[in-house]
């Protein structure tokens, strides 16, 4: 594992696995470590695809404290998918980019439906907006360059492919990706507090989604 | 009780803490005070904790008007108000406090005696409106404060000359290297510490756009990955984006550096026109 200091109090590790299909399954471990041992020494933290980032409390040379995590890091046991919360997320199919996403890959809007439904996604990362998440697994059949003119406001709730990743609005934001559908289930909701905070969040890095067709 | 009613938000005015730590694997920003070192002092100048919340005003055009008597505090940018900035005074009911003509920096102050009351969202009482989280201030929004006023203090207080800033006239600004300072070939690395940089006026609390020279952003492709407050990202058209506090938690292009913290407060000051330059911090 390699690490890169990031001035005087955070870092950078990358935890890359020889085998990319074996990355989610390492980054679940470290994300359940860094939550059942992270609070005392750390002011924050986030994990995206092969990194983590490492936010420490303490002015301790960074560079010290990140190879001790990476130690810890690298002898973790990986979670297999099998030990991941999977969603199945309900999607009325009548985005607005449907149509024209299915005739630039040169496929129905029946099949890219089929196609966008079949797989069960892996949450690489949150981010963007609070709860937004980027889904890895997205079929190559639907990997687009992002809009060229972006939308200044997608609503909430807009299921969208960007690039090569599937993802869901989580608040009304600007956006690039291409609208697919629509679903219900907030991602993020301030409003949400019980048992705790995370409640909030209906997804967390590791998770994995399903998407199910609705009318 | 109402301490302080929003006439007029001006060009925008929300209650903003030191932000919220913890929440960034959610892709929650820390979001918090863009001047650190302006809020700490308004709070110091009527007693509270450094970190109690605060009106965060932008430029000008904000009217606020006192409900109740007590000691109220303005510092950051210097915007005329009856109450000058780097300054504490007792304010009588009814006054109206007017930010009306704007001479330096870009963020103002105004922290109240005792703290304004704030409902904590993930631990913070900081404005992120783009989630939907804390207050952006409306006109006839009304904010309550903590604890009752003591009008033992009389007089004005004062900022010691030397914490006060011209942020007209910036010092060099710190910079750690970023991830990706390695893919920047050492022209580029030269020309970004020799540059005399600005902030664009596309500019706000998600990120500030520098001008000053064009970087030619390295070759290759990267995956996204966690972003620190304070990343200096260069995007294909070569303009250099700082993140700052309401700015998304991952990014996807190079970055040659880190703002310190420090020199962060100092950056979010600087208007279109000033010129600043950068140094290697080791």
């Amino acid at each position: 594992m390699k690490w890169t200091p990031l001035g005087s109090r955070a870092a950078l590790v990358e935890f890359a696995e020889p085998d990319p299909a074996a990355t989610p399954a390492r980054a679940r471990a470290i994300l359940r470590l860094l939550e059942a041992e992270g609070g005392e020494t750390l002011a924050d933290f986030s994990v995206a695809f092969d990194k983590v980032l490492l936010e420490f409390r303490n002015g301790a040379d960074p560079s010290a404290q990140a190879a001790k995590w990476a130690k810890k890091f690298a002898a973790l046991t990986p979670l297999p998918a099998a030990e991941a919360r999977l969603h199945e997320i309900p999607v009325r199919y009548d985005g607005e980019d449907l149509i024209e996403l299915g005739q630039r890959c040169g496929l129905t809007s029946e099949e890219v439906v089929a196609i966008h439904t079949a797989p069960i996604y892996d949450v690489a990362m949150l981010g963007f907006s609070p709860g937004f998440p980027y889904l890895e697994g997205l079929d190559p059949r639907l990997h687009a360059p992002r809009r060229a003119n972006p939308r200044p406001r997608v609503p909430v709730g807009s299921v969208a492919v960007g690039g090569s990743h599937a993802g869901i609005y989580s608040v009304e934001s600007p956006g690039g990706w291409h609208l697919l559908g629509t679903t219900d289930v907030r991602l993020f909701d301030p409003a949400r507090r019980e048992p705790n905070d995370e409640a909030m969040f209906l997804l967390r890095a590791g998770d994995r989604v399903k998407f199910v067709p609705v009318d | 009780m109402d301490v302080l009613e929003i006439v007029k938000p001006g060009a925008g005015a929300s209650l903003q803490d030191f932000g919220r730590r913890g929440w960034k694997r959610f892709g929650v920003p820390p979001s918090g005070v863009m001047d650190r070192h302006a809020a700490a002092w308004a709070n110091r100048l009527v007693g509270n904790a450094d970190d109690a919340p605060v009106i965060e005003l932008l430029l000008q055009g904000a009217e606020l008007r006192v409900l109740e008597a007590r000691r109220f505090a303005v510092t950051g940018a210097e915007a005329d108000a009856e109450l000058p900035a780097w300054c504490a005074r007792t304010i009588p009911v009814g006054t109206r406090l007017t930010f009306a003509h704007h001479r330096c920096g870009l963020w103002t102050y105004v922290a109240v005696e005792g703290g304004f009351e704030a409902e904590r969202i993930l631990g913070s009482a900081s404005a992120y409106p783009r989630g939907g989280i804390g207050r952006t201030l409306q006109p006839g929004d009304r904010l309550a404060a903590l604890g009752e006023p003591n009008f033992k203090k009389v007089g004005d207080g004062w900022v010691f000359w030397s914490e006060r800033r011209n942020y007209d006239e910036p010092p060099l600004l710190h910079v750690w290297r970023g991830p990706q300072w390695d893919w920047f070939d050492s022209m580029e690395r030269t020309g970004f510490f020799a540059a005399d940089w600005e902030v664009s006026n596309r500019s706000d609390r998600v990120g500030y756009r520098l001008e000053g020279a064009r970087m030619n952003p390295p070759e290759g492709e990267m995956r996204s990955e966690p972003v620190l407050v304070g990343s200096i990202q260069v995007p294909p058209n070569g303009q250099p984006i700082v993140t700052m506090r309401d700015g998304p938690t991952v990014g996807g292009y190079p970055k040659i550096g880190l703002m310190d913290e420090e020199s962060l407060s100092w950056l979010a000051q600087c208007r279109p026109g000033v010129r600043f330059r950068l140094a290697l911090m080791e």
